[in-house]
């Protein structure tokens, strides 16, 4: 697995230890002489259900203070499970969690400072969205007036102060979503955890809470871990992205990093809409150079490849040519420099044509700005239409067919 | 929206004929069941409280001649016997409504998370003495009790507990709390099986988000999983009100009211005087408190218990 975690983070202020009195502890809520710091170290963590059924296997990432970490990856992935061991809601069964340099594998989860914010929202139905979100407050026994303004000020934050009054089941999904997101914040945690919170949304309404969620992180200013199988959301939310599947890290970094140098062939089908086309192709060597033979195509490889290449010493091999649908470029006529394809559907988005064709006997999507199109080629691509295309040489990715993984880093 | 829309109208028009023929289709299907309702339990009901007006015995049936007005309900209140009975059936329900009520719960939130077959197991143990049937446990139960061959007597004297045998369904003391704790070991079962059910359906995530909001497991039972099982609680409070009233069948098998009506309730008192007694009118007039002593009570725990409550 490629281990992304090196390549980018905030910088982490050093971790403060209270004495065991907490005396100097502005917050004076962490019960283990520990205060102010939020950042996380999950160490070889493992999740083993039943004694056989690993869930999460050999989990290792260093979150920093006032890091955005999203977890993204399909149903079943583990990602859910990290999220909920990180809460204190499942067993660690291997491996160490650290907050604030401390080792919390047996710390209650009251006793964590985390908030949560559930798929479901979790409200508690008997009481008002006041209730619920003074419900935490009033555990920590916090005083009447300090309740109320906190409640009050997170109400306003969220826009949900009139409806303070009434009880969840007399809200909308978005309002809902909104009490469970203010419920978190009055506890102003060290660690805010989200759990697929928008995934209970209709996709207007994802679009504008996630639009809001971002302006939520610049003013609460702490940790998140936020847990999503949309990968628009992990790419727009994210500091750094955690990819998983089957319980195993895939790739960590951030949004543009994975995006523009997937670690393998997984990574790039997963991020990235429509996904990337992956075509088997044979990588050739002409003398000290590189080129892709791939469906009777030769495709040329930029510089920055060839370095890599050369670096790597790969020698003459099959390979799998991944190339994702912007960065397709349509030609007028069939040359030995480009593929020939079949239309099957063409789909105007107004900007840009998604041509789905058939390409050296596999399905591909190609997004062709409209701009680029020929009068007669906007009016649509009729069933079965000839196209030819190739690729642009310095956004290819090379993956080994066995392995799966990039041979480009 | 002033101009009324002309598509719409015969829209409206089919689905109030749909709605109608619904309707219809719906009050036919319940009409069998609405017959043996009215039938069976409105019409005796009815008989019932118009008869609790006359002296209505075998010998004297309802007529002009044998109308007493309340005079029935004047003479239960100085029957000594009745007053009795009534004290004794309050004593049950105060005793036995809360005692069930705690224990089912006690019992349900401990076993629910358990594995199958040990939830499996508490809930046969704890639901045998429902499906037994009355008769069969208090035969048990009368053995137990007995006064020379009785478990109870041999082990407490074996311990050295006491000297003499007791006479547990002979004395006036004991002898109610024998009855009540036959009660309550046949009244628990189903509240445990309720209760299993409804702290099993309380939402798990509202619970882990008590738990991260910082609740003590105390705190998140009464504050997340109280308020969601009170309507089984509801449930559970009133249908044991309604049977410790209705206790019945144990007396009868094991005490026949006594000694001294120490154990006569007054649903037994009220059999006796209706089937042994055949003063029909004056039971009727029993019944007739009787109901609606328990409506006021089933009413307060309705009042009590729903408020709060979010089905």
């Amino acid at each position: 697995m490629a281990d992304g975690a090196a390549v980018w983070r905030p910088v982490a202020r050093c971790v403060v230890f209270c004495s065991p009195c907490m005396k100097g502890c502005s917050r004076g809520r962490y019960p283990y002489g520990l205060c102010s710091m939020a950042d996380l170290s999950l160490r070889n963590i493992k999740k083993i259900y039943d004694k056989n059924v690993t869930a999460v296997h050999e989990f290792n990432l260093e979150i920093a203070d006032k890091e955005f970490i999203v977890l993204v990856g399909p149903s079943g992935c583990g990602k859910s499970t990290t999220l909920r061991m990180i809460a204190g809601l499942e067993d660690i069964s291997e491996g160490d969690l650290l907050i604030g340099g401390k080792r919390v594998n047996d710390v209650e989860p009251k006793d964590r400072d985390i908030a949560m914010v559930f798929q479901s929202y979790a409200l508690y139905p008997h009481m008002t969205v006041y209730e619920n979100m003074a419900f935490s407050l009033k555990l920590r026994h916090v005083s009447k007036d300090e309740i109320d303004k906190k409640v009050r000020d997170a109400a306003a934050i969220l826009g949900i102060t009139e409806y303070l009054e009434r009880k969840p089941k007399a809200l909308s999904g978005g309002q809902r979503q909104r009490v469970a997101i203010g419920r978190a914040i009055v506890r102003e945690p060290q660690v805010f955890l989200m759990d697929e919170p928008l995934s209970n949304l209709d996709a207007k309404l994802r679009n504008q809470m996630r639009a809001e969620i971002i302006k939520l992180r610049q003013r609460i200013d702490t940790t998140f871990i936020y847990v999503t199988h949309d990968q628009t959301e992990a790419m727009t939310l994210g500091d750094r992205i955690v990819i998983m599947r089957d319980g195993y890290i895939m790739q960590i970094g951030t949004p543009q990093e994975v995006f523009d140098r997937p670690a393998n062939i997984f990574v790039a089908g997963f991020i990235g809409s429509p996904q990337m086309n992956l075509f088997n192709a044979r990588l050739e060597k002409i003398g000290e150079g590189y080129q892709v033979s791939c469906a009777g195509a030769t495709i040329a490889l930029s510089d920055r490849i060839q370095a890599r290449l050369t670096e790597k010493q790969v020698g003459e091999r099959d390979i799998i040519l991944g190339v994702r649908p912007e960065h397709v470029l349509l030609k007028s006529e069939k040359s030995s420099y480009t593929i020939s394809a079949t239309v099957d559907v063409s789909e105007m988005m107004g900007s840009e044509v998604y041509l789905h064709v058939t390409a050296a006997g596999k399905d591909a999507v190609l997004r062709i700005p409209t701009t680029e199109l020929t009068e007669e080629q906007r009016g649509g691509f009729s069933y079965g239409t000839e196209i030819h295309f190739t690729f642009r040489s310095d956004l290819l990715h090379l993956f080994d067919p066995q392995t799966e993984k990039s041979l480009l880093l | 929206m002033g101009q009324s829309n002309p598509a719409a109208a015969p829209q409206k028009n089919l689905s109030h004929v749909l709605q109608r023929r619904e309707t219809t289709v719906a009050y036919l299907f319940l009409l069998p069941a609405l017959l043996f309702f009215a039938a069976f339990v409105i019409v005796p009901m009815v008989m019932g409280v118009v008869t609790s007006l006359f002296n209505y015995t075998m010998k004297s049936p309802v007529s002009a001649e044998s109308f007493v007005g309340l005079g029935n309900y004047i003479e239960l209140f100085q029957d000594k016997v009745f007053l009795r009975s009534m004290w004794n059936t309050v004593v049950i329900v105060v005793v036995s409504v809360p005692a069930v009520t705690f224990f089912s719960l006690w019992v349900g939130s401990a076993i629910y998370q358990k594995t199958g077959w040990v939830r499996s197991f508490f809930r046969g143990v704890f639901y045998l003495p429902v499906v037994t049937g009355s008769v069969t446990v208090v035969v048990v139960w009368k053995w137990m009790f007995d006064f020379q061959r009785g478990i109870f007597n041999w082990a407490l004297k074996s311990s050295g507990l006491i000297e003499k045998n007791i006479n547990w369904l002979g004395d006036q003391r004991v002898a109610i709390w024998c009855i009540l704790l036959i009660l309550f070991t046949t009244s628990v079962g189903q509240p445990i099986v309720l209760y299993v059910a409804a702290l099993g359906n309380v939402d798990q995530s509202q619970v882990e988000a008590a738990q991260v909001d910082g609740a003590t497991k105390l705190q998140t039972f009464w504050q997340i999983k109280w308020p969601a099982i009170k309507p089984t609680t509801l449930y559970v409070l009133v249908i044991t009100t309604i049977n410790s009233f209705q206790c019945f069948a144990l007396i009868q098998l094991l005490t026949s009211g006594g000694p001294s009506n120490s154990t006569s309730t007054v649903m037994y008192y009220l059999y006796r005087n209706a089937f042994s007694l055949y003063r029909y009118g004056y039971a009727n007039a029993m019944g007739v408190v009787l109901a609606i002593i328990i409506a006021i009570f089933s009413a307060l725990q309705f009042k009590t218990m729903n408020t709060g409550v979010e089905y």
